[in-house]
């Protein structure tokens, strides 16, 4: 390890949404077997250019919000999701990657939708836990499901999730598994415990994130502690105890939410708690860098897309829901991306772009893996506030 | 500012005559009246058609004191002048200073029904003050350390630094100066970002010092840890100094820069060392910009959370840190309105403590 690579969030995606203007032009080669490829799949882009209803402030425009390295984007002539759907849906559609961490974005909106006011996009990504904070708040719309028929490409593992029993507000974007991501350089051996993160040999060169419920929830693994059935925080307790002794000892470097990549690339982590996409992505460029599931379990977390109340573009919403949940289009979503989507039929239109990803056990967890892995249980509020506060107090913030 | 009573016309004494007589009254109550109005506008004590009311009478105010000026003739505009050069200011701070200090005081008096509310109920709340005490007391020690730190070793950079530019620069003195400022030509997040770069593990300074088989005496000493120097103390106040440097030589220079050089001269023409020279003749003329240099660069770094955010750990967050994340992050504004005022209090008694000693009035 050498020098560090520029900050960027990731080197492939960041490098392609700077393509990407370019590469529109360029672009007009691959164009019409794309424009085909939308158009013979399913039955979704057809009626879409004759549906435009401006009764809800009109179909043309749309402002998604996501979290960074989270989509496919266009580059070396090939159009990302987005520009895709452009292409095929003529809507005016503004992506945005402003979402570091839940809890952040969460801040900045509440001060604007608790007071009734609404918010620039018509969708944003949150996960699971705070999906069920808001709809809890009320601060978002039911999504117009009924107008989305690949709604049926929904898995059903995914249908009626806890933080929306009827599966009314929410629909599943990826889903994210929660392991130890570790650089092989850095450590000089393989990881597989949650115990490793607590070696005193990587002292000074732990992450940990932010995201409250993933480092919690890999950590109580790690004590025989199952995070899918606390109630209390009393039962968490010991982790807790376990995670602010290891900062008093200096183990633990920073707390890191989204921008953890070049940490880890550059050997400054030499393990943190990780998302299976990033490293996946990550790989390609730098073979140092693992994924593991610890021998004591991960977690899983599904982030879904929402639309804040007052929502305006419901028309193009609900076509662009349409369009990403078209396995031919999700299979794209995926092979970038790398996490576990939540769209039927994506194995099999993976495996036409890349074999490997798509008998890849991170990406289509067997039953084995599945076993595995753990969700967070849903926290009353009184319960929630209880771990944000002690969590808080750790993070040293 | 008692005007001088123009000499008593005979019989009725004319408008412009008691206009000038009462314009130290006029000019006075119109600059609080003006700043109260303000105040009560931006604090929100008046709202809707009130507010309203209150900003057309503040620039009655003003329209009429340009009025007494007018009528008032020469006599009334010299004496109103300085309260018309006051007003920008004054009014300025009445409405961006003291109207959200008072929004601030009465937020971290109140409590949230709960934490996802956007409304404060106004309740007496000390308990936030109790709570910013107890709970964030390492964050506090860490920041004035931290910033103490800084402070003395800008000093100690910077001082020879203005020193060598004031006395030796020459022709050069401008573009020395101006070198000195050229980093704040970029964003102070980058500046930062960037030393987390310079400092990595695998960076150029840590593989230095490797070469060089220092790493083992810089752990000794606390500067390094465990083979690292990014997200240590070290670096945390490494780059406070940086950052604030600028702040500490440009008002040094200045009072360097002023001094005559017929003293030094005399000094030496009356058998003084060159180090007594600059003990009793430089050092002393130079203690004011010393003293605004340290005020200049502790407050705000006593306050700052950027540098703790990208070059700390979570053993080395300042109380700035835990004012964004209260703030931001756990919405508890009210617990992060009274830890900002704890803040300001601990610094205006340090800052009334350092000026009892080292102020520096009859030497400015």
């Amino acid at each position: 390890m050498a020098i560090r690579r520029p900050r960027t969030q990731s080197p492939i995606s960041r490098r392609q949404f700077l393509l990407r203007s370019g590469a529109l032009g360029a672009a007009g080669l691959s164009l019409p077997p794309l424009l085909a490829a939308c158009g013979g799949g399913d039955s979704d882009t057809a009626p879409a250019s004759g549906a435009v209803t401006p009764a809800d402030g009109g179909g043309n425009s749309l402002f998604f919000e996501n979290f960074p390295v989270y989509i496919d984007t266009t580059a070396d002539g090939t159009l990302g999701t987005v520009d895709r759907f452009k292409q095929a849906t003529g809507v005016d559609m503004r992506y945005s990657e402003a979402i570091n961490d839940n809890n952040e974005y969460f801040a900045k909106i509440q001060p604007i939708l608790g007071t009734g006011d609404t918010i620039g996009p018509d969708i944003l990504v949150s996960t699971g836990w705070l999906t069920a904070r808001l709809i809890r708040l009320g601060w978002v719309d039911k999504l117009p499901l009924d107008r989305v028929p690949n709604l049926a490409n929904l898995e059903d593992g995914l249908k009626n999730p806890t933080w929306d029993p009827a599966g009314e507000y929410s629909l599943p974007w990826q889903t994210v598994l929660v392991g130890i991501a570790y650089n092989v350089d850095a450590t000089g051996r393989d990881l597989g415990s949650v115990d490793d993160l607590f070696d005193p040999e990587l002292r000074g060169k732990i992450g940990m994130n932010t995201e409250m419920r993933d480092t919690m929830g890999l950590l109580m693994l790690g004590l025989g502690i199952d995070p899918s059935t606390v109630t209390s925080f009393n039962d968490a307790a010991p982790a807790f105890e376990r995670l602010e002794r290891a900062k008093q000892d200096g183990q633990i470097r920073a707390f890191h939410g989204n921008d953890y990549f070049d940490d880890l690339a550059s050997g400054n982590f030499a393990a943190c708690v990780g998302w299976s996409g990033d490293i996946l992505q990550l790989t390609l460029d730098n073979p140092s860098l693992r994924f593991v599931i610890p021998e004591q379990g991960g977690m899983r977390g599904v982030d879904n897309m929402v639309m804040p109340r007052g929502a305006r573009n419901r028309e193009a919403a609900a076509r662009w829901m349409d369009f990403v949940y078209d396995p031919v289009q999700a299979a794209q979503i995926t092979a970038a991306v790398q996490y576990i989507s939540p769209v039927k039929g994506v194995q099999e239109e993976l495996a036409k772009i890349d074999e490997a990803l798509a008998t890849h056990p991170l990406l289509f967890p067997d039953a084995a893996t599945s076993a595995r892995l753990n969700s967070f249980a849903d926290l009353t509020e009184e319960v929630e506030q209880e771990f944000d506060e002690a969590f808080s107090r750790i993070t040293g913030a | 500012m008692t005007a001088v009573a123009p000499s008593l016309p005979p019989g009725e004494p004319s408008l412009e005559f008691r206009l000038a007589r009462r314009a130290d009254r006029y000019g006075l109550w119109g600059l609080i009246g003006a700043g109260v109005l303000l105040v009560a506008i931006g604090a929100g004590w008046v709202t809707g058609p009130l507010a309203t009311l209150a900003l057309v009478l503040v620039l009655g105010i003003i329209l009429a004191l340009i009025g007494v000026a007018i009528i008032g003739g020469p006599e009334a505009r010299r004496i109103l002048a300085p309260y018309g050069l006051l007003k920008p200011g004054t009014l300025w701070l009445a409405l961006f200073y003291l109207a959200p200090l008072w929004t601030l005081l009465r937020i971290s008096l109140s409590s949230k029904e709960s934490r996802f509310s956007i409304d404060y109920q106004f309740t007496w709340e000390v308990s936030n003050y109790v709570v910013a005490f107890t709970e964030f007391g390492p964050q506090f020690a860490r920041a004035f350390l931290y910033a103490g730190t800084a402070t003395l070793l800008t000093i100690a950079i910077g001082y020879p630094l203005a020193y060598v530019i004031a006395f030796r620069g020459g022709k050069y003195r401008n573009i020395l100066i101006g070198l000195v400022v050229v980093p704040f030509f970029t964003s102070y997040l980058i500046r930062t970002i960037a030393w987390s770069f310079i400092l990595a593990d695998s960076g150029i300074v840590v593989s230095t010092f490797d070469r060089l088989h220092l790493v083992g005496v810089l752990e000794m000493l606390q500067i390094m840890d465990n083979g690292r120097l990014l997200n240590t103390p070290a670096a945390v106040i490494g780059g406070l100094t940086y950052n604030f440097l600028p702040f500490m030589v440009l008002p040094i220079y200045v009072s360097l820069e002023k001094i005559d050089v017929r003293l030094v001269d005399a000094a030496k023409d009356l058998y003084s060392t060159t180090a007594a020279t600059f003990r009793k003749v430089v050092l002393p003329l130079s203690l004011p910009g010393v003293f605004a240099g340290t005020l200049l660069t502790f407050i705000p770094a006593a306050g700052d959370f950027v540098n703790a955010q990208f070059l700390g750990s979570p053993l080395t967050t300042m109380i700035g840190n835990s004012i964004q994340d209260q703030f931001l992050v756990q919405n508890n504004q009210p617990l992060a309105s009274a830890m900002s005022f704890v803040l300001m209090f601990i610094i205006i008694v340090l800052v009334v403590i350092y000026s009892r000693f080292f102020g520096t009035q009859d030497l400015a």
